[in-house]
């Protein structure tokens, strides 16, 4: 037998465990979400609940609200997607490269990842305080000038994509470093006698194998981007002036505090929209690429 | 020939079911056996996470302790994750049978089915008094007129000085104590006086007042300057002259430079790190200042800068869920009376009573910064009663950042939010027209 | 190139030193006073004081730390072997024998990884509370194990190695499951290790699903106990330092403990000439 011979039953049986989970927990609450996005629910009384049709829809698009959300979660994605891919890709060949103390440093850029969410942007809202913050205060100290980090539109979104990107790289950098290291060192030797230079070396050799674990991070980066919630919520409650506030943020918002659940889900959906685009032509990309 | 060479994944796999097991039997151990017992159970649910929880649980003890028949059990969630909490929990029935709910939160939850009426709690023996609370915070619970919930306490906003500063910029009375500026003129130049510049002995700028949240900045003046949210027929006036003159006053102060570049929450960080004399905030940030040994800090009502004195306000009020049996509705009515009529140690965490005989006595009138702060409930401002209250706070919210930033004039940033308020209301008495006005 | 090899070290010692900075005066800070933290006239404390760990722990009263950690342990630990193996299962079924329509329900699990999860509260309490399980540590580990991103992750990695050796055995006479246990899953070690730290690390740091999901106090997790030391007004940052400290500090120490055996795992290649 081999895995040519098909054998679907087998398969599934192997995928029991983890359907029946999704089943329960993803695509029952996704099918709730689709019907709250085409209702006007009310909580005290279920029969007062109706069916809206496509006017959760239509207010998103005429609520300016939305659209300062949607420029957030953009603005946020446009620095925090290429961000994250090139300085892991770099950071990751940098741990490659190491020949001693490569576990070190690795579990230094992981340890941030380690923090909750909140405690990281307690940290580091501390940190960019303008008045009374570490940042400035050691800016200060070596002459440099004070920056309204969190308080002026300008800074808020870099100093959030500078803490999230504190936090989160270290992940980042890791699953390319273990795709890396699959490599069979004998591949790499091999090419090395046949003469290849570093760079053939890694668009040959290393770039084809690395394809399916950067698909993976490219798309679980950009969802991750466009989801961006805590961290704005802790570091700048989304201000100034709605600036880091991004749509889940508004989203949850909206439905938890403001009571309006199918307006919710129906921000949600054009999300989901939203990233479905951007994953689609990022996969086709890719794919052109290879 | 190749061969595998790592198989520290079982190991790694083993490892984790062993601790599964062992966590999982341990802790079934500890948390197993508990007895059921006869009692009414009462589940109390709040945000007091601070010193004020620590008062409330001792309340609670004695409460259990005089009513053997009722077991209230607290769970303090903090505020900023609790209404999420109370919402889908509430969503489906359930939750506590016990909550508080801040005045202004009232009507939503109110709408959403999440209270029920308690006009018990001031029937029969044992009963409250109406007159002991003041008339428009009893108005904040009453719905149709009927009883939502019981006043705790009242939280207006105030001012926070520090005593030293006041002093070595020479604000003193006659006995040579700080003296807490009352008026606009005394303000002002207690503002200019304790501003310090940078020089040889002042390696930091210390300055004279900051803004904290400006949004709450900014009620305060409205309350002073006889502005308003909404007009008598219940439509937004935002933009009513008496609002553009409470924001200008808030937005010229960074205008001019004599406060530190406003963001939010800043003001009273600096104020605690003795870089600022004078903030504005709220009475239950006094939990934050007991802890801190060599403080002196003075409470003083918000100087009076608009036509009169005036600060904001909001309650912290006690609510039952529907659906409870009658036997735990009048536990619950029982420990919602003993809270209240208990509520001066509740003060001292840092609160106002709502009980006017409370703030009577002379325990009350011993606590400096709540005493001071109490001297403004004639004239306090509640935020308007709506189920859109959410949205009507962050539209006005947004107004007063974008006027203190200077991005707009304070006129056209309150139009602007004004018709943006308009909208919110007009969408919500469509969608919910079975539920306008109270 | 000797050099050239030292100068990376340097460099790369460097920035793994700058990703810690932070954490360091995360830790000093909390072993500051109140004074110190807000006049910081240098980065380590003047006077060494432990006064906002006391605080942290004495200001709660009725708090079971150590049973929050308990349950955090298994309700962590449940999470991550579950989600490894049904992963590796998941995924070996879709990579490997490449069952019918196994493509595209990878293509659904990663649109299902699009809709923002926060919607899911209140019609996951539902089921939760249909369930039975509100209030108990399953109501954090089942729906924990329903997510696409492990399953994603570790068919990546199935696909970036070929399957030369699972054949070689199957055409010995080995059946999947054995195949399966005793080659494909060692195989994958590396990347197993790494999706086991960030589910352990993901449980571990939930924080909204146990506090919705959770009542009784003796059922909370750890970050969710802790976060009842913060005072809701507080602007004390060494007291709220030291409270994230002792949320996090289990979280290193069994990062450390089994540090070995995940490095191990994560970086031994499954196959050696």
């Amino acid at each position: 037998m081999t895995f040519r011979q098909r054998s679907n039953w087998v398969g599934y049986a192997f995928l029991a465990p983890y359907l029946l989970s999704f089943l329960i927990f993803v695509f029952l609450p996704v099918c709730m979400s689709l019907w709250l996005s085409v209702v006007q629910l009310d909580l005290s009384n279920a029969t007062h609940t109706k069916m809206v049709g496509f006017q959760n829809f239509q207010d998103a698009f005429k609520d300016d609200l939305f659209w300062k959300a949607t420029s957030a979660t953009l603005r946020y994605a446009a620095l925090m997607v290429p961000a994250v891919l090139l300085i892991g890709t770099l950071l990751a060949f940098g741990l490659f490269g190491m020949n001693k103390g490569r576990d070190t440093v690795r579990a230094f850029i992981y340890v941030p990842g380690m923090l909750n969410v909140a405690a990281a942007g307690i940290l580091w809202q501390w940190f960019f305080n303008t008045e009374f913050g570490l940042i400035n205060f050691v800016a200060h100290k070596i002459g440099l000038p004070a920056l309204p980090w969190l308080s002026d539109k300008a800074y808020a979104m870099p100093a959030v994509v500078i803490m999230s990107i504190w936090w989160t790289i270290g992940a980042t950098a890791i699953v390319i470093l273990t795709s890396l290291q699959q490599i069979p060192t004998s591949f790499l030797e091999a090419a090395s006698l046949d003469g290849a230079s570093g760079r053939q070396m890694v668009s040959r050799i290393i770039l084809p194998i690395l394809r399916p674990v950067l698909f993976f991070v490219f798309i679980t980066t950009t969802i991750g981007a466009f989801q961006m919630f805590g961290q704005a919520m802790i570091l700048t409650g989304g201000g100034p002036e709605f600036s880091t506030r991004g749509l889940v943020q508004f989203m949850f918002e909206t439905a938890f505090n403001g009571f309006r659940f199918g307006y919710g889900a129906a921000v949600s959906w054009l999300l989901f929209g939203m990233i479905a685009v951007f994953a689609v032509i990022q996969a086709a990309f890719l794919r052109r690429q290879a | 020939m190749r061969r595998l060479e790592s198989f520290s994944i079982h190991g790694l796999l083993a490892g984790l079911a062993l601790i599964v097991i062992a966590s999982g039997v341990t802790r079934s151990v500890l948390t197993g056996g508990l007895t059921v017992s006869k009692k009414v159970n009462i589940t109390f649910w709040n945000g007091f996470t601070g010193p004020d929880g620590v008062v409330m649980l001792d309340t609670i003890k004695r409460f259990n302790e005089a009513n053997p028949d009722v077991d209230v059990s607290m769970q303090r969630i903090p505020w900023g994750t609790y209404y999420n909490k109370l919402t889908v929990a509430g969503s489906d029935g359930g939750g506590p049978a016990l909550f508080i709910v801040h005045a202004d939160a009232l009507p939503r939850m109110r709408r959403a089915g999440f209270v029920a009426t308690i006009e018990e709690a001031f029937q029969g023996p044992g009963a409250l008094n109406r007159a002991d609370f003041d008339p428009y915070v009893l108005d904040r619970v009453k719905f149709n007129g009927v009883f939502n919930g019981v006043p705790l306490d009242i939280h207006p906003q105030g001012l926070y000085c520090n005593a030293e500063m006041l002093k070595q910029a020479g604000m003193v009375d006659a006995n040579g104590n700080a003296h807490v500026p009352q008026t606009k003129e005394e303000f002002l130049h207690a503002m200019k006086a304790t501003t310090i510049e940078v020089s040889a002995n002042q390696p930091e700028k210390q300055w004279g007042y900051a803004l904290t949240a400006w949004g709450s900045n900014m009620r305060c003046m409205m309350a002073q300057f006889d502005g308003r949210y909404v007009d008598q027929n219940g439509s937004p006036v935002l933009d009513c002259p008496e609002n553009i003159k409470a924001l200008e006053f808030v937005a010229n102060l960074a205008k001019n430079g004599t406060v530190p570049p406003p963001s939010n929450g800043l003001g009273w960080f600096g104020y605690r790190q003795k870089k600022v004399a004078m903030v504005w905030d709220g009475v239950f940030m006094l939990g934050d200042l007991t802890r801190m040994n060599s403080f002196h800090y003075l409470g003083g009502m918000i100087p009076t800068i608009g036509n009169h004195p005036g600060t904001m306000a909001n309650s912290h009020v006690m609510c039952l869920r529907k659906g409870l049996t009658d036997k735990e509705k009048a536990a619950c009515v029982r420990f919602i009376q003993y809270v209240s009529n208990h509520s001066l140690e509740w003060a001292a965490a840092g609160q106002v009573p709502a009980r006017r005989s409370l703030r009577a006595t002379p325990e009350f009138r011993a606590m400096q910064v709540q005493n001071a702060f109490a001297k403004q409930i004639p004239y306090m401002q509640y935020p308007p009663k709506t189920p859109v209250i959410f949205e009507f706070q962050l539209i006005l919210d947004l107004a007063v950042e974008k006027a203190v930033r200077g991005q707009a004039e304070p006129k056209k940033a309150l139009r602007e939010a004004n018709k943006a308020v308009i909208d919110i209301l007009n969408r919500d008495k469509v969608e919910h027209p079975e539920d306008q006005g109270s | 190139m000797k050099q050239k090899r030292l100068f990376l070290r340097a460099i790369m010692y460097a920035i793994g030193l700058l990703f810690l900075v932070p954490m360091f005066i995360m830790v000093l800070t909390s072993f500051k006073s109140e004074k110190e933290v807000l006049e910081p006239a240098s980065l380590f404390p003047h006077s060494f004081t432990t006064t906002n760990y006391e605080q942290a722990v004495h200001s709660a009263a009725e708090a079971p730390v150590m049973l929050w950690g308990l349950n955090s342990l298994f309700v962590s630990c449940s999470v991550t072997l579950l989600v490894v193996i049904m992963s590796s299962m998941s995924a070996f079924a879709i990579t490997r024998i490449r069952v019918k329509g196994g493509e595209t329900l990878m293509n659904i699990l990663v649109a299902t990884m699009m809709v923002p999860s926060q919607l899911f509260l209140i019609p996951m309490y539902v089921i939760l509370g249909r369930m039975h399980i509100l209030d108990t540590p399953y109501a954090l580990i089942l729906p924990a194990t329903a997510g696409g991103f492990g399953i994603f992750m570790v068919s990546q990695f199935m696909r970036s190695l070929p399957p030369s050796l699972e054949e070689a055995a199957l055409i010995d006479g080995c059946s999947f499951p054995q195949v399966y246990w005793r080659i494909t899953l060692p195989l994958c070690g590396p990347a197993l290790a790494t999706l086991a730290v960030f589910t352990f690390i993901a449980s571990w740091n939930d924080y909204i699903t146990p506090l919705v999901f959770m009542e009784k106090i003796t059922n909370y997790t750890l970050p969710v106990g802790i976060a009842l030391f913060q005072s809701s007004y507080s602007t004390q940052y060494g007291l709220t330092l030291s409270t994230c400290i002792l949320a996090t500090l289990p979280l290193l120490i069994v990062f450390l403990i089994f540090q070995k055996q995940i490095i191990e795992s994560m970086s031994s290649s499954g196959l050696k000439d």
